[in-house]
């Protein structure tokens, strides 16, 4: 194992500007400011997530450990700059374990992070692996008691005997330590591997998703969960989809969707039966029988499921696009999105290659208008639902000069290639960006390439 | 002809990919063997419903077999296009099946490459999935109704020509 340090940490507020033709934003000229927080070599980045108010980020990496960012608090007098983004906590989260029954190594890859809503100083998230969910606790300690009778200040205990007189302790301020504790392990509950986890509005429950099942939690209760959705048949040959991802609906407690490797969407309310396997609405596009190829399966499964933050639409991503649905229309999405539809004729040496099963995810802006998702080659596009306008951007570290305008970028998918812009057989499918996130009030973006997280943030006027 | 040497390529392509989830860390993902598999289903329905000759080893044309699922139309446009569904339920296929083929067998296509995979995979096609030979299952879940192990080596033979898909969905039964 590598063992987790930084390489490099700079914090340094680079003004980036995004010219743009016509307003973005709401009205506000967009303006870019890249500030580049720690860079993690040593291990691919594998979920991020704003908490509630925005204050913190948390990454998760294949190795298993959790990274939180923190905000700076506004400075008063500068406040026309945001905070920036600083190390607040980092700790191991999931260790490898073997399963000796089935001779398997299970991975401690974290494969997503919920924060749970604060209710009071701590902070608490959960974090996944590919088997178990836990429940972290993070909390703040800035003082110590100092004077104690029986312990010397380094923890030894003094000889009673020689206790002449007795002070009472007192609590000193001290530097600022985070402590991140394990609150609630949620394991053996997962025959197959945990894609999703998903914390109910009444937040006191949660689901967690697996190929085949999703079971519901209580926070407090660990030794046991309900499954509510079971879609394995009974003969393992005809298995024809499983899940690929799930979400509670953010204000009916009761609803929650879960996404399927065949493209449909399923919304099931949990007061119509204990097991939800019959659905109350099925989400699904009929497909287009002009770009049926041997690959139209794998295109069409569903890579991300996110309600909006009004609750009113759900976004899916699959290979190439992103759809935008209304949960009162079944039969087909209300928006669709190409991510890079100059890949569809790629689609045989992207199956060679294992890119074609890259899972990307996509997220809201706070106020539902603009969606973004990644792509190869760093890029990673935003979508203005509104303006119908839609940007690619780049997240690397070429273009962090200050004042730089980072400039949007465009991929040629064929023909003539114009300045300035990218030939497909050029991109780097390597490089790809598959977890987002966006502040869920400002407009301040985390994107992560395969090793780094770049945290973007546009300037106030 | 094209048509059948692309979906000849995928076919090897896709075997080697299942073939390579046996090792990896954290367990064979359910998600990607579907997808192959689903991927290998097509490949395999335009591979045999070229009207041209296949490439046979043993020089001996495929015999048409009752029951199998028609083409769509005339030859399919290699990737771009496919025959039958390729999602039909894999048990109505074994229920056609002619006489005499009573057990799952192994899957075996005429080609050279192809063969030397199923020859390294050993004599069952669940030892495919098996991390050691004999050795436990990964995530084995209900009864895997193996296939019948058929000889080590052998590529080529008539009967074996359009098994329907099951055994490829067989592989999902050892997760």
């Amino acid at each position: 194992m590598v063992p987790f340090h930084f390489i490099q940490t700079w914090y340094q507020i680079i003004q980036e500007q995004v010219k743009k033709k016509g307003d973005w934003f709401q009205n506000t000229s967009l303006e870019i400011t890249l500030t580049l927080m720690a860079t993690l070599q040593s291990d691919i980045i594998s979920t991020v997530e704003f908490n509630h108010s925005g204050e913190l980020l948390a990454t998760g990496d294949k190795g298993g450990r959790v990274v939180i960012f923190q905000q700076e608090q506004e400075n008063k007098i500068q406040s026309h700059s945001r905070g920036e983004y600083n190390v607040y906590s980092t700790f191991q989260s999931h260790e490898p374990e073997f399963d000796y029954l089935k001779s398997l190594e299970i991975e401690e890859k974290i494969n997503k992070i919920r924060w749970l809503p604060q209710k009071n100083a701590a902070q608490f998230l959960l974090s996944t692996n590919d088997k178990t969910i836990k429940l972290w606790k993070i909390s703040e300690r800035d003082k110590r008691p100092e004077g104690y009778n029986l312990k010397e200040e380094d923890g030894r205990y003094r000889d009673p005997t020689t206790v002449t007189t007795l002070r009472v302790p007192v609590f000193r301020p001290m530097d600022l330590m985070v402590e991140a504790s394990p609150r609630r392990i949620f394991a053996n509950a997962h025959t197959y591997h945990i894609n999703s986890i998903s914390i109910n509005s009444d937040y006191e429950t949660y689901l967690s998703a697996d190929d085949l099942r999703i079971n519901l939690w209580h926070l407090e209760i660990t030794d046991r969960s309900f499954n509510i959705v079971d879609i394995k048949p009974a003969n393992m040959e005809e298995l024809t989809e499983v899940i690929t991802a799930a979400e509670f609906h953010p204000n009916s407690c009761n609803t929650f969707v879960y996404s399927s490797s065949k493209g449909t969407i399923r919304l099931c309310d949990m007061r119509a039966s204990a097991l939800c396997d019959r659905h109350s609405k099925l989400f699904e596009e009929p497909e287009d029988p002009s770009n049926r190829s041997f690959f139209s399966e794998i295109i069409s499964s569903i890579s991300d499921v996110k309600f909006s933050h009004s609750g009113r639409y759900m976004m899916t991503r699959d290979y190439l696009s992103v759809k935008i649905w209304d949960l009162n229309m079944e039969n087909r999405p209300v928006e669709t999105y190409q991510v890079h539809e100059y890949l569809r004729s790629k689609l045989c040496s992207l199956y060679e290659n294992d890119c074609i099963f890259d899972k990307f995810e996509c997220c809201w802006n706070g106020s539902d208008s603009v969606v973004m998702t990644g792509s190869y080659n760093n890029f990673f596009r935003m979508f203005d639902r509104n303006t119908k306008r839609d940007i690619t951007l780049e997240a690397s570290r070429e273009n962090n000069k200050p004042r730089t305008v980072l400039k949007p970028r465009k991929v040629c998918a064929s023909g003539k290639r114009k300045k300035d812009e990218i030939s497909v057989d050029s991109l780097d499918f390597n490089k790809k960006i598959l977890h987002t996130a966006w502040h869920p009030k400002e407009n301040i973006i985390a994107v992560a390439t395969t090793n780094n997280l770049y945290i973007f943030q546009d300037k106030v006027n | 002809m094209e048509f059948k040497l692309e979906a000849h390529r995928i076919v090897s392509i896709s075997l080697g990919k299942i073939y390579n989830s046996r090792g990896q860390r954290g367990g064979i993902k359910l998600h990607k063997n579907l997808l192959v598999s689903l991927v290998l289903r097509s490949a395999r329905q335009v591979y045999l419903s070229d009207p041209c000759p296949g490439l046979y080893l043993a020089g001996s044309p495929a015999p048409p077999q009752p029951g199998e699922p028609a083409a769509g139309g005339g030859g399919p446009a290699g990737c771009q296009a496919l025959g039958a569904s390729p999602l039909k339920k894999p048990r109505r296929h074994l229920e056609e099946q002619p006489a005499g083929a009573a057990a799952e067998e192994e899957e075996e296509m005429e080609t050279g490459n192809v063969a030397n995979l199923i020859s390294i995979f050993g004599s069952s096609f669940s030892g495919l999935l098996r991390k050691s030979p004999g050795g436990g299952r990964e995530e084995a879940e209900g009864e895997e109704s193996g296939p019948e192990a058929a000889e080590p080596g052998q590529i080529c033979c008539d009967k074996a020509v359009l098994r329907d898909m099951n055994p490829w969905s067989t592989a999902i039964v050892a997760f």
